[in-house]
């Protein structure tokens, strides 16, 4: 369990140990209280990561790990 | 209530139960990364008179929601501190008291 706040400003990877950017928001599903994206404000160019608005949409069921870092699942970006 | 959004455009929303009741604001959100869900409402200024706590801030479980607008809207319910036993998952979340739902009032 962490607070949403916590997760601001956090540095999000990709399981190669790629920078994608810094954690900018999550989007959630207000009814059921499910995350569905985690939205990171772009540092490398990753042409695999959807983008909206020049953030990336990275669907929260390819992240892997939240402790220090955001860690992304490479292979699981794809929707 | 079908809709998805950014989850900081909870933070500041005021609570209140069904029955106009004012019950607190959203400070921050808490969320269970294993079961990728919201897990509760963290409160910070909360209303003494329907809630039994001492602790600076106080965690509403996120089921009790029923909708979100310009303000958020729980179910009327009585609230108690959740037993020491279960509370110790949430230790790390510092100045907060999860609370549970204990009876519902019709």
């Amino acid at each position: 369990m962490i607070l949403a706040k916590s997760l601001s400003k956090k540095v999000v990877l990709l399981s190669d140990g790629t920078v994608v950017g810094r954690v900018y928001n999550l989007t959630v599903d207000l009814r059921t209280g499910l995350l569905v994206d985690l939205i990171v404000k772009p540092q490398t160019e990753i042409p695999e990561i959807v983008k909206d608005d020049g953030l990336y949409v990275i669907p929260f069921d390819s992240v892997k790990s939240i402790s220090d870092y955001v860690v992304v699942d490479r292979k699981r970006l794809r929707r | 209530m079908d809709m998805i959004s950014e989850i900081s455009s909870l933070f500041g929303l005021n609570v209140y139960t069904d029955k106009g009741i004012y019950v607190g604001k959203v400070e921050d959100v808490v969320i269970d990364l294993e079961k990728r869900q919201i897990r509760g409402l963290a409160l910070k200024e909360y209303n003494k008179s329907i809630i039994d706590s001492n602790a600076s801030g106080v965690i509403l479980p996120y089921r009790i929601v029923k909708s979100v607008g310009d303000i958020i809207i729980v179910k009327d319910v009585f609230w108690v501190k959740k037993s020491e036993e279960s509370n110790k998952e949430s230790e790390e979340i510092k100045g907060f008291e999860e609370l549970e739902q204990v009876i519902e009032v019709e």
